[in-house]
């Protein structure tokens, strides 16, 4: 039998665990990447992840491929953090100085990112210059204003990656929960092919003490 | 194509007198207006193909029939949830750059020239340059785009917090 959800899950009864595993992989963790992120690094992570399953049975791998999601988003948080900065620096720079009619909001940020990167040329480096001395401001003093002023923002995207914590916390109790619930099936399995064994040999003592 | 502010500044002036979409195809569009990640309304999954190979698939662990039901259903929630969160994260607010930008006091004569030929007072010229700084300040208030998509974003979490809790808890009860 074939299932063929629209989602991508091709699912045969023939398949090995591992292979169907696998035909999960396209439904629960098709990587939805933004235009500038690496899908060779979102897959080698969650390769990774798969790796250290004892028992990649599909449950597991559909657990761990929202885990990777979950570490995802926290690397995409992150960035966020500094390009909030980045965008207060930015708003401060295009209200400061003689100049703050004539520059909108987008040619400073962009003047900015260039002054940091150290890619700026002379007019641009000469106008950051001097909206800073202007306004009496050192770069660093520029950054820490920034931070006071996007600090509610920051806390936003700080709850967004303690949410992410937690769903992960969340998501290893459930792998483990799996894991510890596999490990005891195959300990019962085990106690009870063991009782069997004793039952057998017990069965054949007897009948030898019959038979003699 | 270049933007010329008076004609944009024009535009949103003549906008301001609009009483809204008059076409059926119009009304239709705009009731759904606020209408933002649809994860309020109750989904059917039960219905679906992935959740029947979900369902045979986690059957095959040893799990109950009813286990493999909750597990699929809380695993297709969150799955729910986390594609509502990478669609609100990547398609924020636009910021109105004009609006955010413009210099209102230097745009008074405009409105004059727009206002005064067809009848309004100089109060009404007045009372248009008080709207538009307050649409700047509220403008100006959101933010740029990462601002608005860290806002809209952390709208979601109560929904990621109980997407994740159901899924947990079904597969720890299994």
């Amino acid at each position: 039998m074939l299932y063929n959800a629209h989602f991508g899950i091709y699912v045969d009864v023939a398949m090995s665990v591992e292979d169907k595993s696998k035909s999960l992989l396209p439904f629960l963790s098709s990587p939805k990447l933004l235009p500038d992120e690496s899908e060779a690094e979102f897959q080698s992570g969650l390769q990774s992840l798969l790796s250290e399953l004892d028992n990649p049975s599909p449950l597991a791998v559909a657990l761990v491929s929202q885990l990777n999601e979950c570490l995802w988003w926290i690397k995409r948080h992150t960035v966020d953090k500094e390009l909030l900065l980045h965008e207060a620096m930015a708003r401060l720079l295009s209200k400061a100085g003689s100049h703050s009619e004539t520059y909108d909001n987008r040619k400073v940020s962009e003047a900015l990112e260039r002054y940091l990167d150290g890619r700026a040329d002379k007019d641009e480096a000469e106008w950051i210059d001097e909206v800073l001395a202007e306004s009496k401001l050192t770069l660093s003093d520029l950054r820490v204003r920034a931070f006071k002023d996007a600090a509610k923002y920051i806390k936003m995207v700080d709850d967004l990656i303690h949410r992410q914590h937690q769903t992960i916390r969340h998501l290893q109790r459930s792998i483990d929960s799996i894991d510890y619930k596999s490990r005891l099936i195959k300990r019962m399995d085990l106690e009870l092919a063991a009782l069997e064994s004793k039952q057998s040999v017990k069965g054949a003592l007897s009948l030898d003490d019959k038979s003699s | 194509m270049t933007i010329n502010p008076r004609r944009n500044l024009a535009n949103r002036c003549n906008a301001l007198k609009s009483t809204g979409p008059r076409s059926t195809a119009g009304k239709r569009a705009s009731s759904q207006n606020s209408r933002k990640h649809g994860l309020n309304s109750t989904p059917d999954f039960e219905s679906s193909l992935e959740y029947r190979a979900l369902v045979d698939l986690i059957a095959e662990e040893g799990f109950s029939g009813f286990v493999c039901a909750d597990i699929a259903a809380g695993l297709l929630n969150y799955r729910r949830v986390m594609d509502a969160y990478y669609d609100t994260y990547t398609s924020p607010e636009p910021v109105d750059e004009f609006m955010r930008d413009m210099n209102v006091m230097a745009s008074i004569p405009i409105f004059r020239e727009l206002l005064i030929p067809s009848g309004s007072e100089p109060q009404d010229v007045k009372e248009m340059a008080t709207f538009f700084t307050h649409m700047q300040r509220q403008e100006r208030r959101k933010g740029g785009p990462v601002s608005r998509r860290s806002a809209d974003s952390h709208k979601l979490i109560r929904y990621q917090r109980n997407g994740i809790a159901r899924l947990s808890r079904a597969v720890r009860q299994g």
